[in-house]
């Protein structure tokens, strides 16, 4: 099989094993939905334009992180000693950090809608939404882009949640700090071409992610 | 002798670095230009000779007391005010004695004065009551910079005063932490570059290089947090230098924890090394790269560009480089210690064990 074909394979393999059972889904939505409306109940749909920012980082981060915790069926010992020789560990890479992305696109797209949806559009209008969700996309490519890594990493610690948590937070800080500023200067009306370099950033960063971890996975994930 | 001879320069180091840090005294400065009877200002005769207060610190006017010149300057424009009387070291009265049609509104004052030299005070005055004419030209006196004649002395900056000896403290910890992780860089590499079933002697190095960078980045978050509280007013601000600076570490303790979480000495190895490279990679975009895009408030930094010229200053270059070897040495000394202690401790487990 070529690297293209496996990829694909591994690839629409985990998503036929996360539908196949759609509590997990359903579970990060409902997680999601119930958040942004917890901060619907504190704030109302008046919330200031500093704290719709942050609630909707910080919402979009955790339901991130949540996404992806969850145990899987590949990093049970058995099932990694098989795939070891069955599938390159880059192409697994591949598939995985592709996975991510659609999972975390999915995840984020909910909870932006919500967000839009309870706490108004007051402070976002027409394109500036577009542009701000932009934003939101490139931020979960490169939560997916580390994240796969990490997830990984933890899993061969034998460490739960918290271990991802631990590794991964403070390694996200970098991205979470350019998103949210970037959040910010269009919510105060600043003009898309002059906060657009953000974007670049956030791209820059999934990539050099990507990147490292393309690298170093084979390390992690041999015997 | 040779062996233990840059320890020993590493403490002798940092023993003249403490006591030039501490002994070194800042040299003289203007504090305030200040209107002292903005009551009487009011009043038509006295309006155009109202009298100012000059506040200086660590200044020796009453030596020499007819030798303190004062200027005020705008751009290429410099025009002399005469001073009145010396209080004592550092305050004088002058009068602002000027044409009624002046070409700014807003007055750098400097003075000369054979022992302080030349003193600088940006933007220190401010005129009201004065016709306004950018095209006028005031008379030109003879003024010429002079340099101070005093013992060697660090450089006065406004609002940082006695806190410049900082640099000598806080600067050089993530200098040496930077080398610790860079250290545990080039170990990770070389851990996971060995064949599989190698020893895992590159990983103890790296723990105990990143063990010992911990002990400087809290170090350095310390002596930052409280210079931050005097110069700034707030043990903690947003800035993207502090931010970084938290998250590296944060991300260190990420790499002990995982450390700590791994049973089985052959998979720690491997896996701890993963998570070293990632931190390295982030502390350099962190420390190197995101600041370089954004604003910071942090001195070097676009927003406080006078700490710029701090690196031409040769009193505190003097004491700053071998500062920031004398850390180094002595980090290096710690980590070696560390390691000893890792492997020692190792041996005795296996000798337990058998």
């Amino acid at each position: 099989m070529s690297a293209l074909s496996n990829i694909r394979f591994l690839l629409q393999h985990a998503i036929r094993v996360e539908l196949r059972n759609r509590h997990g889904i359903a579970g990060l939505l409902v997680f999601a939905v119930a958040a942004v409306y917890t901060c619907y109940q504190a704030t109302g749909t008046h919330a200031e334009q500093e704290s719709w920012n942050a609630l909707a980082w910080v919402v979009l981060l955790f339901a991130g992180f949540n996404a992806v915790s969850k145990p899987w069926a590949d990093d049970d010992e058995g099932v990694r000693a098989f795939l070891i020789h069955a599938v390159q560990p880059q192409h697994w890479l591949i598939a995985r950090t592709l996975y991510y992305m659609v999972l975390l696109g999915t995840v984020s797209t909910v909870t932006f809608a919500a967000f839009l949806l309870f706490l108004g559009m007051d402070h976002l209008s027409g394109w500036t939404a577009g542009h701000y969700y932009a934003g939101v996309m490139l931020t979960s490519t490169a939560l997916a882009s580390l994240l796969a890594m990490i997830q990984a990493l933890a899993s061969r610690a034998g460490g739960g949640f918290s271990l991802i948590a631990v590794l991964g937070l403070p390694l996200i800080i970098p991205v979470i700090l350019v998103s949210t500023r970037y959040g910010s200067d269009l919510m105060r009306g600043i003009a898309f071409g002059d906060t657009a370099h953000h974007l670049l950033f956030l791209a820059t960063l999934s990539a050099g992610f990507f990147a490292l971890g393309y690298i170093l996975f084979p390390y992690l994930w041999r015997d | 002798m040779i062996q233990r001879s840059w320890k020993i320069g590493g403490i002798a180091l940092l023993a003249y670095v403490f006591w030039t840090t501490f002994t070194v005294p800042l040299g003289p400065g203007l504090l305030e230009f200040r209107d002292r009877n903005e009551a009487a200002s009011t009043d038509g005769i006295t309006k155009r000779i109202e009298t100012y207060e000059l506040i200086g610190l660590g200044t020796h006017w009453t030596v020499q007391p007819e030798e303190l010149r004062l200027f005020i300057r705008k751009g290429d424009q410099i025009t002399p005010l005469p001073v009145i009387d010396v209080i004592d070291d550092t305050h004088a009265h002058a009068a602002l004695l000027l044409p009624d049609t002046l070409p700014s509104k807003a007055w750098d004052v400097l003075i000369n004065h054979p022992i302080d030299g030349t003193l600088f005070l940006q933007n220190g005055l401010f005129v009201e009551g004065f016709v306004v004419d950018e095209s006028a030209q005031l008379p030109r006196p003879q003024f010429e910079e002079r340099s101070a004649d005093l013992p060697h002395h660090f450089p006065f900056q406004p609002r940082i005063f006695e806190t410049i000896r900082n640099l000598m403290l806080h600067v050089p910890m993530w200098f040496t932490m930077f080398l610790l992780m860079g250290i545990a860089f080039v170990a990770s590499i070389r851990q996971l570059s060995q064949s599989a079933g190698g020893s895992s002697l590159f990983d103890l190095r790296a723990e105990a290089s990143v063990q010992v960078g911990m002990v400087f980045g809290v170090l350095g978050l310390l002596t930052g947090s409280l210079w931050a509280r005097y110069t700034w007013g707030a043990w903690w601000v947003d800035d993207p230098q502090l931010n970084g600076a938290l998250v590296t570490v944060l991300v260190y303790a990420g790499y002990l924890i995982l450390r700590g979480s791994v049973e089985d000495e052959r998979l720690k190895a491997r896996l701890a090394a993963v998570y070293n490279l990632f931190a390295f990679v982030i502390l350099t975009i962190l420390l190197m790269v995101l600041p370089r895009f954004t604003e910071s408030l942090h001195p070097g930094k676009g927003g406080n560009p006078g700490f710029n010229s701090y690196d031409l200053d040769s009193s505190l270059r003097a004491v700053f480089y071998p500062a920031v070897l004398g850390w180094m040495l002595l980090g290096t000394w710690m980590y070696r210690i560390r390691l000893q202690a890792t492997r020692l401790n190792q041996k005795l487990h296996r000798l337990n064990d058998e």
